[in-house]
Protein backbone atom coordinates (compact mmCIF):
# COMPACT_ATOMS: atom_id res chain seq x y z
CA UNK A 1 0.00 0.00 0.00
CA UNK A 2 2.65 2.52 -1.03
CA UNK A 3 -0.19 4.70 -2.34
CA UNK A 4 -0.60 5.97 1.23
CA UNK A 5 2.90 7.41 1.39
CA UNK A 6 2.60 8.66 -2.19
CA UNK A 7 -0.57 10.58 -1.31
CA UNK A 8 1.09 11.90 1.84
CA UNK A 9 3.90 13.29 -0.32
CA UNK A 10 1.37 14.56 -2.87
CA UNK A 11 -0.53 16.55 -0.25
CA UNK A 12 2.70 18.19 0.95
CA UNK A 13 3.64 18.93 -2.65
CA UNK A 14 0.26 20.57 -3.32
CA UNK A 15 0.49 22.67 -0.16
CA UNK A 16 3.94 23.86 -1.22
CA UNK A 17 2.71 24.81 -4.70
CA UNK A 18 -0.36 26.60 -3.34
CA UNK A 19 1.79 28.59 -0.90
CA UNK A 20 4.24 29.44 -3.65
CA UNK A 21 1.42 30.72 -5.85
CA UNK A 22 0.24 32.89 -2.95
CA UNK A 23 -3.26 31.39 -3.06
CA UNK A 24 -5.21 31.67 0.17
CA UNK A 25 -8.43 29.71 -0.29
CA UNK A 26 -9.00 25.97 0.07
CA UNK A 27 -8.04 23.59 -2.72
CA UNK A 28 -11.11 22.81 -4.83
CA UNK A 29 -9.76 20.38 -7.42
CA UNK A 30 -6.65 18.39 -8.21
CA UNK A 31 -5.78 16.86 -11.54
CA UNK A 32 -3.33 13.97 -11.64
CA UNK A 33 -2.02 11.77 -14.38
CA UNK A 34 -1.13 8.24 -13.28
CA UNK A 35 0.01 5.97 -16.09
CA UNK A 36 -1.20 2.38 -16.24
CA UNK A 37 2.36 1.10 -15.91
CA UNK A 38 3.40 3.40 -13.07
CA UNK A 39 2.91 0.65 -10.50
CA UNK A 40 0.47 2.91 -8.67
CA UNK A 41 -3.20 2.04 -8.48
CA UNK A 42 -5.51 5.02 -9.06
CA UNK A 43 -8.29 3.57 -6.90
CA UNK A 44 -5.88 3.12 -4.02
CA UNK A 45 -4.78 6.74 -4.50
CA UNK A 46 -8.43 7.88 -4.29
CA UNK A 47 -8.92 5.82 -1.15
CA UNK A 48 -5.74 7.17 0.48
CA UNK A 49 -6.77 10.72 -0.47
CA UNK A 50 -10.10 10.26 1.31
CA UNK A 51 -8.23 9.18 4.41
CA UNK A 52 -5.55 11.85 4.42
CA UNK A 53 -7.07 15.00 2.90
CA UNK A 54 -9.65 15.91 5.58
CA UNK A 55 -7.10 17.26 8.07
CA UNK A 56 -5.39 19.45 5.44
CA UNK A 57 -6.26 22.41 3.25
CA UNK A 58 -7.13 19.86 0.56
CA UNK A 59 -10.17 18.81 2.59
CA UNK A 60 -13.16 18.42 0.29
CA UNK A 61 -11.11 18.83 -2.88
CA UNK A 62 -12.24 16.88 -5.94
CA UNK A 63 -9.63 14.42 -7.21
CA UNK A 64 -9.49 13.86 -10.95
CA UNK A 65 -7.14 11.14 -12.18
CA UNK A 66 -6.27 10.59 -15.80
CA UNK A 67 -4.87 7.10 -16.46
CA UNK A 68 -2.99 7.14 -19.76
CA UNK A 69 -2.32 3.81 -21.44
CA UNK A 70 1.04 2.71 -22.78
CA UNK A 71 1.87 1.62 -26.32
CA UNK A 72 3.63 -1.63 -27.17
CA UNK A 73 5.69 -1.26 -30.35
CA UNK A 74 6.67 -4.54 -31.99
CA UNK A 75 9.95 -4.76 -33.92
CA UNK A 76 8.80 -7.95 -35.65
CA UNK A 77 5.35 -7.10 -37.05
CA UNK A 78 5.35 -3.33 -36.56
CA UNK A 79 2.08 -3.33 -34.61
CA UNK A 80 1.46 -0.48 -32.20
CA UNK A 81 -0.92 -1.80 -29.55
CA UNK A 82 -2.39 0.21 -26.69
CA UNK A 83 -1.89 -1.69 -23.46
CA UNK A 84 -3.32 -1.26 -19.96
CA UNK A 85 -0.80 -3.51 -18.29
CA UNK A 86 2.77 -4.51 -18.99
CA UNK A 87 3.18 -7.25 -21.58
CA UNK A 88 6.22 -9.40 -22.29
CA UNK A 89 5.37 -10.08 -25.93
CA UNK A 90 3.53 -8.33 -28.77
CA UNK A 91 -0.25 -8.77 -28.28
CA UNK A 92 -0.62 -8.98 -32.09
CA UNK A 93 2.04 -11.52 -33.09
CA UNK A 94 3.45 -12.77 -29.73
CA UNK A 95 7.02 -11.83 -30.72
CA UNK A 96 9.28 -10.85 -27.85
CA UNK A 97 11.14 -7.99 -29.48
CA UNK A 98 9.06 -5.10 -28.21
CA UNK A 99 9.50 -1.66 -26.74
CA UNK A 100 6.98 -0.05 -24.42
CA UNK A 101 6.28 3.67 -24.73
CA UNK A 102 4.71 5.78 -22.01
CA UNK A 103 2.31 4.78 -19.27
CA UNK A 104 4.84 5.27 -16.48
CA UNK A 105 4.11 8.91 -15.71
CA UNK A 106 2.94 9.99 -12.29
CA UNK A 107 2.19 13.71 -12.52
CA UNK A 108 0.55 16.44 -10.55
CA UNK A 109 -1.00 18.39 -13.44
CA UNK A 110 -3.13 21.23 -12.08
CA UNK A 111 -4.47 22.57 -8.80
CA UNK A 112 -7.64 24.68 -8.61
CA UNK A 113 -7.86 26.90 -5.54
CA UNK A 114 -11.08 28.65 -4.50
CA UNK A 115 -10.79 32.44 -4.22
CA UNK A 116 -12.86 32.55 -1.06
CA UNK A 117 -13.51 30.24 1.83
CA UNK A 118 -16.24 27.82 0.94
CA UNK B 1 -7.12 30.29 -9.23
CA UNK B 2 -5.66 27.50 -11.36
CA UNK B 3 -2.09 26.45 -10.65
CA UNK B 4 -0.39 24.51 -13.42
CA UNK B 5 2.10 22.37 -11.56
CA UNK B 6 2.98 19.81 -14.27
CA UNK B 7 5.50 18.12 -12.01
CA UNK B 8 6.23 14.60 -10.93
CA UNK B 9 4.44 13.23 -7.92
CA UNK B 10 7.19 12.16 -5.53
CA UNK B 11 9.28 15.08 -6.79
CA UNK B 12 10.48 15.62 -3.22
CA UNK B 13 11.65 11.99 -2.99
CA UNK B 14 13.33 12.16 -6.40
CA UNK B 15 15.18 15.36 -5.50
CA UNK B 16 16.40 13.95 -2.21
CA UNK B 17 17.44 10.74 -3.99
CA UNK B 18 19.52 12.83 -6.42
CA UNK B 19 21.12 14.57 -3.45
CA UNK B 20 21.91 11.20 -1.86
CA UNK B 21 23.47 10.00 -5.12
CA UNK B 22 25.64 13.12 -5.41
CA UNK B 23 26.71 12.75 -1.79
CA UNK B 24 27.63 9.08 -2.26
CA UNK B 25 29.49 9.79 -5.49
CA UNK B 26 31.41 12.69 -3.94
CA UNK B 27 32.53 10.42 -1.10
CA UNK B 28 33.52 7.65 -3.56
CA UNK B 29 30.78 5.36 -2.31
CA UNK B 30 28.88 3.06 -4.67
CA UNK B 31 25.27 2.69 -3.56
CA UNK B 32 23.30 -0.49 -4.21
CA UNK B 33 19.60 -0.96 -3.48
CA UNK B 34 18.75 -4.61 -2.84
CA UNK B 35 15.10 -5.55 -3.31
CA UNK B 36 13.08 -8.76 -3.25
CA UNK B 37 10.38 -10.65 -1.36
CA UNK B 38 10.63 -11.49 2.34
CA UNK B 39 12.80 -14.58 2.64
CA UNK B 40 14.32 -14.43 -0.84
CA UNK B 41 17.84 -14.21 0.60
CA UNK B 42 18.74 -10.52 0.68
CA UNK B 43 20.54 -10.61 4.02
CA UNK B 44 22.18 -13.92 3.12
CA UNK B 45 23.53 -12.35 -0.08
CA UNK B 46 24.92 -9.43 1.94
CA UNK B 47 26.62 -11.83 4.32
CA UNK B 48 28.15 -13.76 1.44
CA UNK B 49 29.35 -10.59 -0.32
CA UNK B 50 30.84 -9.21 2.87
CA UNK B 51 32.49 -12.53 3.63
CA UNK B 52 34.13 -12.71 0.24
CA UNK B 53 34.68 -9.08 -0.75
CA UNK B 54 34.61 -7.32 2.63
CA UNK B 55 38.26 -6.25 2.50
CA UNK B 56 38.25 -5.17 -1.13
CA UNK B 57 35.00 -3.23 -1.13
CA UNK B 58 34.95 -1.49 2.29
CA UNK B 59 31.21 -2.03 2.64
CA UNK B 60 28.59 -0.68 5.00
CA UNK B 61 24.97 -1.74 5.22
CA UNK B 62 21.68 0.05 5.71
CA UNK B 63 19.03 -2.43 6.82
CA UNK B 64 15.42 -1.57 6.10
CA UNK B 65 12.82 -3.51 8.05
CA UNK B 66 9.31 -2.88 9.25
CA UNK B 67 10.34 -3.82 12.78
CA UNK B 68 13.23 -5.26 14.75
CA UNK B 69 16.96 -5.48 14.21
CA UNK B 70 17.48 -9.17 13.46
CA UNK B 71 19.13 -8.48 10.09
CA UNK B 72 21.29 -5.65 11.44
CA UNK B 73 22.58 -7.98 14.15
CA UNK B 74 23.57 -10.53 11.50
CA UNK B 75 25.57 -7.85 9.66
CA UNK B 76 27.01 -6.41 12.87
CA UNK B 77 28.39 -9.85 13.70
CA UNK B 78 30.57 -9.56 10.58
CA UNK B 79 32.20 -6.39 11.87
CA UNK B 80 30.80 -4.16 9.14
CA UNK B 81 29.19 -0.75 9.88
CA UNK B 82 25.42 -1.17 9.83
CA UNK B 83 22.48 1.17 10.39
CA UNK B 84 19.01 -0.19 11.03
CA UNK B 85 15.99 1.70 9.69
CA UNK B 86 12.62 0.68 11.11
CA UNK B 87 9.88 1.89 8.84
CA UNK B 88 7.14 1.45 11.46
CA UNK B 89 4.84 -0.32 9.06
CA UNK B 90 5.82 1.42 5.82
CA UNK B 91 6.31 -1.13 3.06
CA UNK B 92 9.42 0.41 1.46
CA UNK B 93 12.39 2.65 2.14
CA UNK B 94 12.42 6.20 0.78
CA UNK B 95 15.16 8.71 0.06
CA UNK B 96 14.55 10.58 3.30
CA UNK B 97 15.12 7.47 5.43
CA UNK B 98 18.32 6.64 3.55
CA UNK B 99 19.50 10.24 3.83
CA UNK B 100 19.08 10.13 7.62
CA UNK B 101 20.71 6.70 7.94
CA UNK B 102 23.69 7.68 5.77
CA UNK B 103 24.27 10.60 8.12
CA UNK B 104 25.43 8.21 10.82
CA UNK B 105 27.99 6.49 8.56
CA UNK B 106 31.55 7.63 7.84
CA UNK B 107 31.00 7.77 4.08
CA UNK B 108 34.58 8.86 3.41
CA UNK B 109 35.88 5.54 4.70
CA UNK B 110 33.52 3.41 2.64
CA UNK B 111 33.59 2.03 -0.88
CA UNK B 112 30.23 0.30 -1.07
CA UNK B 113 26.91 1.05 0.56
CA UNK B 114 24.52 -1.90 0.47
CA UNK B 115 20.95 -0.84 1.19
CA UNK B 116 18.64 -3.74 1.98
CA UNK B 117 15.10 -2.64 1.24
CA UNK B 118 11.97 -3.86 2.99
CA UNK B 119 11.00 -7.32 1.70
CA UNK B 120 8.40 -6.51 -0.94
CA UNK B 121 8.16 -6.92 -4.73
CA UNK B 122 5.73 -4.04 -5.22
CA UNK B 123 6.22 -0.85 -3.27
CA UNK B 124 10.01 -0.29 -3.39
CA UNK B 125 9.74 -0.01 -7.20
CA UNK B 126 8.46 3.56 -7.02
CA UNK B 127 11.06 4.99 -4.66
CA UNK B 128 14.51 6.02 -5.84
CA UNK B 129 16.82 5.97 -2.83
CA UNK B 130 19.80 7.58 -4.53
CA UNK B 131 21.48 4.28 -5.32
CA UNK B 132 23.75 3.74 -8.33
CA UNK B 133 22.49 0.22 -9.03
CA UNK B 134 19.47 -1.83 -8.05
CA UNK B 135 19.66 -5.61 -7.67
CA UNK B 136 16.44 -7.58 -7.53
CA UNK B 137 16.41 -11.08 -6.03
CA UNK B 138 14.05 -13.89 -6.98
CA UNK B 139 14.32 -17.21 -5.16
CA UNK B 140 13.47 -20.50 -6.83
CA UNK B 141 10.63 -21.37 -4.37
CA UNK B 142 8.79 -18.14 -5.28
CA UNK B 143 8.14 -19.44 -8.77
CA UNK B 144 9.24 -18.54 -12.29
CA UNK B 145 6.15 -16.42 -13.03
CA UNK B 146 7.08 -13.55 -10.74
CA UNK B 147 8.66 -11.30 -13.36
CA UNK B 148 5.46 -11.40 -15.38
CA UNK B 149 3.38 -10.78 -12.25
CA UNK B 150 5.46 -7.98 -10.68
CA UNK B 151 7.05 -6.36 -13.73
CA UNK B 152 7.66 -2.87 -12.34
CA UNK B 153 10.37 -3.85 -9.87
CA UNK B 154 12.20 -6.02 -12.39
CA UNK B 155 11.96 -3.44 -15.15
CA UNK B 156 13.91 -0.85 -13.19
CA UNK B 157 16.64 -3.18 -11.91
CA UNK B 158 20.23 -3.45 -13.19
CA UNK B 159 20.74 -7.04 -12.14
CA UNK B 160 18.64 -10.06 -11.28
CA UNK B 161 19.92 -12.63 -8.81
CA UNK B 162 18.09 -15.96 -8.92
CA UNK B 163 18.70 -17.31 -5.42
CA UNK B 164 18.39 -20.78 -3.83
CA UNK B 165 19.35 -22.20 -7.22
CA UNK B 166 20.33 -25.47 -5.47
CA UNK B 167 16.58 -26.07 -4.98
CA UNK B 168 15.94 -26.33 -8.74
CA UNK B 169 15.54 -30.14 -8.64
CA UNK B 170 12.61 -29.76 -6.24
CA UNK B 171 10.61 -27.11 -8.10
CA UNK B 172 9.09 -26.67 -11.52
CA UNK B 173 11.10 -23.51 -12.05
CA UNK B 174 12.32 -22.61 -15.51
CA UNK B 175 15.48 -20.52 -15.41
CA UNK B 176 15.09 -20.04 -19.17
CA UNK B 177 11.68 -18.48 -18.70
CA UNK B 178 12.96 -16.12 -16.00
CA UNK B 179 15.96 -15.09 -18.11
CA UNK B 180 13.74 -14.55 -21.16
CA UNK B 181 11.21 -12.47 -19.19
CA UNK B 182 14.00 -10.36 -17.69
CA UNK B 183 15.56 -9.80 -21.14
CA UNK B 184 12.28 -8.38 -22.37
CA UNK B 185 11.79 -6.02 -19.45
CA UNK B 186 15.38 -5.02 -18.83
CA UNK B 187 17.57 -6.01 -21.80
CA UNK B 188 20.76 -4.61 -20.28
CA UNK B 189 20.37 -6.27 -16.88
CA UNK B 190 22.79 -8.97 -15.78
CA UNK B 191 21.39 -12.25 -14.48
CA UNK B 192 23.19 -14.23 -11.77
CA UNK B 193 22.41 -17.65 -10.31
CA UNK B 194 23.19 -17.91 -6.62
CA UNK B 195 23.28 -20.59 -3.98
CA UNK B 196 24.01 -19.80 -0.36
CA UNK B 197 24.43 -23.54 0.20
CA UNK B 198 27.30 -23.94 -2.25
CA UNK B 199 28.44 -20.31 -2.44
CA UNK B 200 27.90 -20.48 -6.21
CA UNK B 201 27.45 -17.17 -8.01
CA UNK B 202 28.75 -14.97 -5.20
CA UNK B 203 32.08 -14.41 -6.94
CA UNK B 204 30.32 -13.41 -10.17
CA UNK B 205 27.99 -10.89 -8.59
CA UNK B 206 30.81 -9.49 -6.46
CA UNK B 207 33.06 -9.11 -9.52
CA UNK B 208 30.24 -7.36 -11.35
CA UNK B 209 29.69 -4.96 -8.45
CA UNK B 210 33.40 -4.19 -8.29
CA UNK B 211 33.53 -3.53 -12.02
CA UNK B 212 30.42 -1.33 -11.92
CA UNK B 213 31.80 0.62 -8.97
CA UNK B 214 35.19 1.03 -10.65
CA UNK B 215 33.58 2.28 -13.87
CA UNK B 216 32.13 5.28 -12.07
Amino acid sequence: MHELSIVEALIEQVETEVDRAGARGPVARLKLSIGRLSGVNADAVRFAFQLLAPSTRLAGAALEIDEPKAVCVCAACGARTEIEELVLSCPACQAGKITIDGGREMLLETIDVDEFDR
Amino acid sequence: MKIVAAQKILKANDQLAEENRRRFSAAGVFGVNIVGSPGCGKTTLLEALIGRFGDALAPAVIEGDIAGSIDAERIDALGVPVVQINTDGACHLDAQMVNAAAGSLELGQLGLLLIENVGNLVCPAGFDLGEHRRIVLLSVPEGDDKIAKYPAIFRGSHALAITKIDLLPHFDFSVDRVVADMRRLAPAARVFQLSAKTGGGVAEIGDWLQAEAAAR
